[in-house]
């Protein structure tokens, strides 16, 4: 499935379809069915979907001029094959790009789970930040 | 963290990463994407994804890293705000074919019929419960910390479960199922199953299937209570959506309607379930199960001995190859539950503790496990690859529900773990 991301903040995983308000005729949403015939008996039901939060847009951090001479972390979320991903990551910028330096850390606690300490850690030390999954 | 950030993702897991960092306000956030898979690929594979290009965008892949940790940001990067998701129009109008054809086609359904939830279908099935139709029931994601949760109403619920095809007097099963925020189609690639243990009178109130063929499709409240749920964690939380919201690699078949499972309590020798749990016997309750599938326990070792067949040393043997990241839940039928009682096992606790004893694997073979892990704490050092553990540290790791017709002596056992019991009656 392709995604364009102009369309997520107004999707947030929603289909088009349901994005009005008042009562959809559901036929309007359709592209492959035809019209039923106007004598057909026709139903009014409700929307099964649950309360999603409001969503706070969160502006992006500042980016770098440069990653020559800045120090970026390379951060392992845990999933399995990443912490070797990353590794290798290094090996690149010690290859190509040897006046960055590269710290890793492996993120504590499952993938999901912050890790406020590491985060501290990074913006003391760090400049920025790389965050690998893997699988 | 305030400093710029390149996420990595593979692309397996595109439309899931683009999705969730729209739900958490970064809605165009620089996301780099690497070939799939990343696990079990050697250090000169690994090294060749940095050295080739983005999947995604065509581009060298670290020219995006760089250009993601160094392009200056757009003003759609910078924005703030506040929005609310939109969800749908409240009602849909059309002929009985085409709404069928549209909530199918906007994935709010487990792709087979459902029962339109018409105004008179829902309110019929909010009078099952003294509940206020506005009460909010809880909050469910696809999967705790990786998606914000959603809130849902009793009317809500009952949308989805009138969708179900079940009737009023099952909707405070329903809703007890809601209100834990368990989905049952929880977002992980590795296609987890979730089961609902039914006790108390609930069960007969309902007529609910605890005998032959208890855990397939031959009773109304089973099936459907079960495929609620089901609806629920699609249409509740946003969940269900493939490759989005929901990861499982393969899926899971028990995910149609999940495992429901009422306790046989009339022919089991041993405390019920929720009895165990500290509920009374009157009560009824639910009790959530999950983790890995659920098989068959037919064959295996002891069970062709005689008078009485060797339960526990089959039960032993066919949990043995289980990850033990979860436990070990067992579907025994009567005369198994009566059998063990024979042999000595006559609480759930006895034959836990035997299992939880005699259920062992070497060290050696723990360390080519996946999802199964060696003990922890002073002890670890001394584990040399030769001995032999328990697989799990603790008898709790096994439960036992008795359900079944007593046509055959049969055990089925599943990879779950026990999470929590809650009150039906609470909901009615």
């Amino acid at each position: 499935m392709k995604m364009n991301r102009r369309d997520l903040l107004s999707l947030l995983g929603v289909s088009p379809a349901l994005l009005a308000t008042p009562p959809a005729h559901a036929q309007q949403t359709k592209t492959a069915h035809a019209a039923a015939p106007s004598t057909e008996q026709k139903f009014e039901a409700l929307n099964p979907k649950g309360t999603p939060p409001p969503v706070r847009l969160v502006p992006m951090a500042p980016r770098l001029d440069t990653l020559s001479g800045k120090t970026i972390y390379l951060v392992d979320t845990g999933f399995m094959g990443g912490g070797t991903f990353l590794q290798q990551m290094q090996i690149w910028f010690g290859k190509n790009m040897p006046d960055v330096t590269t710290v890793f850390r492996k993120k504590a606690g499952a993938y999901p789970e912050e890790d406020p300490a590491l985060w501290k850690e990074i913006k003391e030390k760090g400049n920025a930040a790389i965050m690998a999954i893997g699988h | 963290m305030g400093l710029p950030t390149a996420p990595m993702v593979t692309i397996a897991f595109k439309d899931l990463a683009l999705t969730n960092a729209a739900k958490r306000g970064m809605p165009h956030q620089r996301i780099c994407f690497t070939p799939h898979p990343v696990w079990g690929k050697t250090d000169a594979q690994m090294y060749a994804y940095l050295e080739g290009n983005d999947p995604v965008s065509g581009k060298p892949l670290m020219k995006e890293v760089i250009d993601a940790l160094t392009k200056p940001l757009t003003a759609e990067e910078s924005l703030s705000g506040t929005s609310t998701p939109p969800v749908g129009a409240p009602t849909f109008i059309d002929t009985s074919d085409n709404l069928q054809q549209y909530y199918l086609d906007n994935g709010m359904t487990d792709f087979m019929p459902i029962i339109l939830p018409t105004q008179e279908k829902v309110d019929a099935m909010l009078k099952g419960t003294s509940h206020h139709p506005d009460e909010v029931v809880g909050k469910m994601t696809p999967a705790q910390g990786a998606f914000p949760p959603w809130s849902y109403t009793v009317k809500q619920c009952a949308v989805n479960a009138v969708m179900a095809g079940a009737t009023p007097d099952y909707f405070p099963t329903i809703l007890a199922n809601a209100s834990t925020g368990i989905s049952a189609l929880f977002s992980s690639t590795n296609s987890l199953v979730s089961a609902a243990i039914i006790n108390g009178p609930v069960r007969d109130k309902l007529t609910m299937n605890y005998g032959i063929g208890a855990m397939g499709p031959f009773s109304q409240p089973n099936a459907t209570i079960g495929r609620a749920w089901t609806l629920m964690s699609k249409n509740l939380d946003g969940g269900g959506i493939a490759g989005e919201t929901y990861m499982g690699s393969q899926g899971n078949i028990i995910n149609y309607n999940n495992l429901i499972v009422p306790e046989n309590e009339k022919d089991s020798p041993w405390t019920p379930f929720h009895v165990q749990k500290g509920f009374k016997p009157e009560e009824s309750v639910v009790s959530f199960f999950f983790g890995f599938c659920v098989t068959q326990g037919q064959g295996g070792k002891g069970l062709g001995m005689k008078p009485v067949p060797h339960f526990h040393e089959a039960m032993s043997a066919n949990c043995a190859p289980f990850a033990s990241l979860f436990g070990a839940l067992f579907l025994c039928d009567p005369l198994v539950a009566n059998g063990l009682g024979d042999l000595g096992f006559k609480t759930k606790e006895q034959i836990g503790d035997w299992l939880q004893k005699n259920t062992t694997v070497t060290v050696k073979d723990v360390k080519t496990m996946l999802f199964s892990g060696l003990p922890r704490g002073p002890e670890a050092a001394n584990l040399t690859d030769d001995m032999v553990i328990p697989k799990w540290p603790k008898p709790d790791a096994f439960n036992f529900v008795v359900v079944g017709g007593q046509t055959n002596p049969y055990h089925q056992l599943g990879n779950l773990s026990y999470r929590l019991s809650v009150s039906i009656d609470k909901w009615a």
